[in-house]
């Protein structure tokens, strides 16, 4: 569905990616695993339109999202659910979904998918009303997912949504990226937590660097040692 | 007593106009994050647009008003190109500089087509005061009230119930998020520019007017009183602005009366100096923190 190919991205002289590559498939989770620093973020950005890459492609269906801006990349179908969240905090729940919709214009679909946001997440339900600013962590990560769906997106990214959570949000994090999965969303997911993205991702990927260095299965992942060393910890090795 | 009721409405309709400067810059400064010293200049080239075809051509007032606003936001529009478009994510203060630079293009501009000190302004209508039992209200003065009323509510309808409104909203909130969720942050920041340099030249209409001169200072005049009101009453909010602007307006009334016309710039600086140390943040306005800093850096 998206396939990157040779993608560089620059801050001034530094190259956060240095030639990246990689494809995620249809229909079903692929995880980008990383130490702080390897450019996942960026990468994320680049695809989102708001960083430029130097140089490189990234197509969604053949289509080529490098030098778009990032209105028309929501507009092809891509929505990014950024790191950190970044809520709207002086809208309430209800106008930060519709924001999410912005580029649309069918005000029924929008009231009804506003609706089945709140049925997927009641808590959001709960708070229709509040400023976003006063939500917890946990649950301004649910607004910024489901801001994001309000775009209808064909593919779904997802900056580490468990940045910052408490264990048991985190649980409720991955429980709703299962849903997602289940109901046929694509998603390019960003973690460090990959105990938890090993229950959920068909595709692992991993960046050390800007560079792509690892390309694999969940099982593929799980018997490679040095990953199995720095992400897993199943050795007890290293402190 | 009667002096100082008189006084305070006299304010009123003063700090009106001051409300409505301040109405424009807060929406700039609110999506931007970023200072823009041509604002007041750009009101003047409206203005001086609106006198040039007056003393030329004897213009309607009608149509001064008109191209006093079209000045305003073509001008604006000009501003935005050059000072706040190509300026990238943390370049606040290039921005800041280059709308200083543009202040004295503009100015000099203005003084170079029509040179002498003073040029008159065409008058709102025959000027007949209106007598409210001892008390004197100038009909001009009036139409500047109502027009800061009718403006702040209509720009509080844009914000919240319109599309664009949504999108200067999502920009106002945060800058990347409003990216991520479709909306053409550049143009919604040029028709925010347009519109706030819109609402500029109708209030820097409604003060010649009233003044029935105009002279090339005006765009300084119009920057440090709309600066001055949008810090009393508080960065980026929009009752802020017209309340700044009010509080503004009656203090250098009555601090006129008693101390004489000389004093009334110093006392707008008095009370900028007061309200910074006092409340940073401005009377409805939040005080900076660092994450209003943090948004600024990423705009």
């Amino acid at each position: 569905m998206l396939e990157i190919s040779d993608l560089v991205t620059a801050y001034g002289k530094i190259e956060a990616l240095k030639g990246v590559s990689l494809q995620i498939a249809g229909g079903r989770i692929t995880c980008l695993l990383g130490p702080n620093g390897a450019g996942k973020t960026t990468l994320m950005m680049t695809i989102a339109g708001i960083l430029q890459p130097r140089r490189g492609s990234i197509r969604l269906d053949g289509a080529e999202l490098v030098g778009l801006s990032p209105a028309r990349i929501v507009a092809q179908g891509v929505a990014l659910v950024p790191e950190n969240r970044l809520v709207f905090p002086q809208m309430s729940v209800r106008e930060n979904l519709l924001a999410g919709a912005y580029q649309r214009g069918d005000k029924a679909g929008i009231s009804a998918d506003i609706e089945r946001m709140y049925q997927r997440f009641p808590r959001l339900a709960e708070r229709r009303e509040q400023l976003a600013g006063t939500l917890s962590g946990g649950e301004q990560q649910m607004l910024a997912v489901a801001r994001a769906l309000m775009s209808r997106p064909r593919l779904l990214l997802m900056d580490e949504p468990s940045l910052g959570l408490a264990p048991l949000v985190v649980a409720e994090v991955f429980r709703i990226v299962a849903d997602l999965d289940r109901d046929g969303t694509t998603i390019f997911l960003v973690e460090q937590n990959a105990h938890m993205a090993l229950q959920v991702a068909r595709h692992f990927y991993l960046m050390e660097q800007g560079r792509v260095t690892f390309d694999g299965t969940p099982g593929e992942l799980a018997e490679d040692e040095v990953i199995q060393r720095a992400y897993l910890g199943t050795r007890r090795a290293t402190a | 007593m009667t002096d100082f009721v008189q006084n305070t409405l006299d304010g009123l309709m003063i700090g009106s106009s001051y409300g409505l400067l301040a109405l424009g810059f807060t929406l700039i400064f609110g999506v931007m994050r970023r200072l823009n010293l041509s604002y007041g200049p750009s009101i003047m080239v409206g203005a001086y647009l609106g006198t040039f075809v007056y003393v030329q051509f004897g213009a309607s007032p009608i149509a001064v008003a008109a191209l006093a606003v079209a000045g305003a936001v073509l001008a604006g529009i000009y501003v935005e190109r050059l000072c706040f478009a190509p300026m990238g994510p943390g370049a606040g203060i290039a921005s800041m500089v280059s709308s200083f630079a543009i202040w004295m293009q503009l100015e000099q501009a203005a003084i170079l087509v029509l040179p002498r000190h003073t040029y008159p302004y065409p008058p709102l209508a025959a000027v007949a005061p209106l007598m409210l039992g001892p008390f004197m209200v100038r009909l001009d003065h009036l139409v500047m009230l109502v027009a800061a009323i009718a403006l702040s509510t209509g720009m509080h309808l844009l914000l919240y119930r319109t599309r664009f409104g949504l999108a200067l909203r999502a920009i106002i909130g945060n800058p990347v998020a409003a990216h991520l969720v479709g909306v053409n942050v550049r143009t919604a920041m040029l028709g925010a520019f347009a519109l706030a340099s819109g609402i500029g030249g109708i209030a820097g209409y409604l003060v010649l007017a009233a003044d029935q001169q105009v002279t090339s200072m005006f765009g300084m005049w119009a920057t440090i009183k709309g600066l001055i009101a949008m810090m009393i009453g508080g960065l980026g909010s929009i009752p802020g602005a017209v309340l700044g602007g009010l509080v503004l307006g009656i203090i250098e009334m009555h601090g006129q009366w008693y101390f004489g016309s000389q004093v009334r710039d110093l006392i707008a600086y008095f009370l900028l100096f007061a309200c910074l140390v006092l409340r940073p943040g401005g009377l409805l306005g939040d005080a900076p923190t660092r994450e209003t800093a943090a948004y600024g850096r990423r705009a």
